[in-house]
């Protein structure tokens, strides 16, 4: 009864010699033979209930969820399993594929718990939502539930198998995407759990993804766990900060804190995954030893707070009084807060930077798809804009330079060379401890959860990031108090938006070139191949 | 009349408050002698307080003496005043459990929906209402408070049994 085997079905279909009509609920739909009647009917806006179908995993048809009814055949099948033939006619929400639903939804919560007050998955839950939607009112089952204890999966997974449902979502990403089969089902019928292997822990660097495959609140993320429920979080698109393959994700926001990161599926980057790094990799946006004010030295040649108009000026009469200026500017900026700098820097400057490095992790199933070595989400952006990426960046100031350090990380420099600074300006989240002493103007800005802009990542694709909380004090966004510097400093309008900045910056850079800010959508865009790397004015 | 206001003569009969005055210390003394009293020596005397009446609330214990409450999030969800403040946490043995439980009763408008949301059993609103305090901060409620409380709770409104008999 199995129809043959579609994997992955929205995984690049080659133009399609011809095409396949049929009719999903009454909506005429045209697709490429070999589509499954479920992909199809998602083309056709139909929704078909389903637990273990996943289009980024192989089909096993287990959980008889997705059962459709299909004129001529003789009894219900599974749409996910089902290729598409010409003038099928396909009925999803009839009695006979309800009443089939309702039973199999009956089956599934024989030995599922009512602990949905205290289920993580609540709210997010997609047993939860069906048996909401179209379930039974009450349960005929009246014998004692199952029991398993909850298992420790090692790495940030937990296994509660009271809840699961078997839908094998997980066995076949460990098995098939991350190629690391250390899940299997273990014992048979309704003692069926899903198994480790022994001495085997799921510290495979993408390991984290079951969670978020799990249809129901049986793997959940123990750095998640408690924390809040799905429906009080705020999610906006965002692009992972841990490297630089720049995979598109949802940062979930409580109460101004950001408290989980979930991927967003982007077949051009990520597919639907994320790692366990870049899941762990949002702690530093919540941190709150930030500066807050703008900082100014005083006649008593302490820091003083002061206002915007008065520390944008300083710090432009001190930046323009440079005899020769260096920008330290971190790769984690946007494409927006590096062209200012680079405005600012000016032709006779230096722009310089550091990315942390790390082991790579490829993620075997997916193409192209990596935890990469650089663990900044915009080195290839940085050297479009005309920096340098050096391990030691402060061996680039001479004696008598002014110093930009422009949220850069100083952990792991050679400070000694900092004597040699003149001035130093900050432009930045924090303030570090060490220029406490010696920084001329600190000037306080958002971090990458609290501004919205651009990344590049390392195969050159730009992608937006949108704002998910709220900025501390009077924290303003980068590109903003980088506009009005080099305003003050007579090089350039201040902004208004971080589109007026995309724009300057696509008419500047020819291998931005014919980039829109709006035009690059939540999925980005890639910059021309022909980018020569470090193309300034 | 500079701006041309128009005055009407009113017809002074039907406007009096003589009448009307009249009839109401009539009732006032007609009560005088009425057997039938309204008044309660509130103190002392009580008007019994219905099955139903939501007032101050309470939180219910287990045998153990800790709060029934998991912590799962659907009262302060539910509260269309938002008075509910709620952070959750885990104890030894892994169970979620309310770490911070606060109830604001200046905040709360004694809806009830709480309680009808509540999946355990845990929050109730109460058949209580003398919580009168000399101070503004004792009227937000906390885990300990809740639990302490000891007067009755509001029966819930029973479907099959729609007039409470």
């Amino acid at each position: 009864m199995t129809a043959p085997a579609s994997p992955a079905a929205p995984a690049s279909p080659p133009p399609p010699p011809s095409t396949v009509r049929l009719t999903i609920e009454g909506i005429p739909v045209e697709v490429p033979p070999g589509t499954s009647i479920l992909e199809a009917a998602k083309q056709a806006g139909v929704l078909v209930p389903h637990y273990c179908y996943h289009p980024g995993l192989p089909v096993a048809g287990v959980c008889r969820m997705c059962l459709v009814d299909v004129e001529k055949f003789p009894k219900l099948a599974p749409a996910c399993a089902t290729a598409v033939a010409d003038g099928q006619v396909v009925h999803v929400h009839n009695e006979k594929a309800k009443k089939a639903r309702e039973g199999v939804l009956e089956f599934l919560l024989i030995n599922h718990p009512l602990d949905c007050p205290i289920c993580d998955q609540a709210g997010e839950c997609e047993l939860q939502d069906y048996t909401f939607q179209e379930g039974r009112a009450d349960s005929r089952y009246r014998e004692p539930k199952r029991f398993n204890p909850v298992e420790d999966f090692g790495g940030d997974v937990l296994y509660v198998p009271n809840r699961c449902i078997l839908c094998t979502r997980c066995v076949r990403f460990m098995s098939d995407v991350a190629q690391d089969p250390v899940l299997n089902v273990s014992e048979r019928g309704d003692r069926a759990f899903i198994g480790k292997a022994e001495g085997h822990d799921l510290t495979h660097a993408w390991a984290g993804n079951v969670v978020d495959l799990c249809p129901v609140g049986a793997l959940l993320s123990k750095d998640f766990l408690n924390k809040a429920r799905a429906w009080e979080l705020d999610r906006s698109a965002s692009v992972c900060t841990g490297c630089s393959q720049g995979c598109n994700v949802v940062l979930e926001t409580r109460d101004n804190v950001v408290v989980r990161v979930k991927p967003r599926s982007n077949t051009a980057v990520n597919q639907y995954y994320a790692c366990e790094t870049g899941r762990l990799h949002y702690r530093w946006m919540n941190r709150r030893d930030r500066l807050e004010v703008p900082l100014v030295r005083g006649e008593a040649g302490v820091l003083v707070p002061a206002a915007w108009e008065q520390a944008i000026a300083a710090a432009a009469r001190t930046l323009a009084a440079a005899p020769r200026l260096v920008v330290l500017a971190s790769a984690g900026l946007s494409n927006e807060a590096l062209y200012l700098l680079s405005r600012i820097r000016g032709p006779g400057g230096e722009g310089v930077f550091r990315v942390e490095t790390g082991p790579e992790a490829p993620l075997a199933g997916a193409p192209d798809l990596a935890l990469r070595a650089d663990r900044a989400p915009n080195g290839r952006g940085a050297e479009l804009m005309g920096f340098a990426r050096h391990d030691q960046p402060l061996a680039a100031l001479q004696a008598g330079d002014t110093l930009l350090v422009a949220d850069h990380d100083l952990a792991g420099l050679d400070l000694a060379a900092l004597d040699r600074a003149g001035e130093i300006v900050v432009i930045g989240t924090t303030l570090p401890g060490e220029l406490v002493s010696r920084v001329a103007v600190a000037l306080p800005t958002c971090n990458v959860a609290e501004e919205e802009g651009t990344f590049t990542n390392l195969r050159g694709r730009v992608q937006r990031f949108l704002q998910a909380k709220a900025a501390p004090g009077e924290a303003r966004p980068t590109w903003s108090v980088l506009g009005d510097v080099a305003e003050a400093m007579g090089r350039g309008r201040a902004p208004m938006l971080p589109a007026d900045v995309f724009a300057a910056l696509a008419g500047d850079h020819p291998a931005f070139g014919g980039l829109t800010y709006a035009g690059l959508g939540l999925r980005g865009l890639p910059v021309l191949d022909a980018a020569p790397a470090g193309g300034t004015s | 009349m500079a701006i041309g206001v128009k005055v009407v003569e009113r017809p002074t009969g039907e406007v009096s408050y003589l009448r009307s005055t009249l009839s109401g210390l009539a009732t006032t003394f007609r009560h005088l002698v009425d057997p039938h009293k309204v008044t309660v020596q509130y103190p002392e005397q009580r008007w019994p307080i219905a099955p139903r009446w939501r007032g101050t609330h309470r939180m219910l214990t287990t045998e153990d003496g800790k709060a029934k409450c998991v912590a799962c999030g659907l009262c302060p969800t539910v509260c269309p005043a938002n008075c509910i403040k709620l952070v959750p946490g885990e104890d030894e043995q892994g169970n979620r459990y309310p770490l911070v439980f606060e109830i604001d009763e200046f905040r709360c408008i004694f809806c009830g929906y709480c309680q009808e949301v509540c999946p355990e059993e845990a929050i109730h609103v109460g058949r209580h209402f003398e919580n009168a305090e000399l101070s503004r901060d004792r009227f937000v409620y906390d885990l300990a408070r809740l639990t302490s409380q000891t007067h009755d709770v509001c029966e819930l409104w029973d479907p099959a049994d729609p007039k409470g008999e």
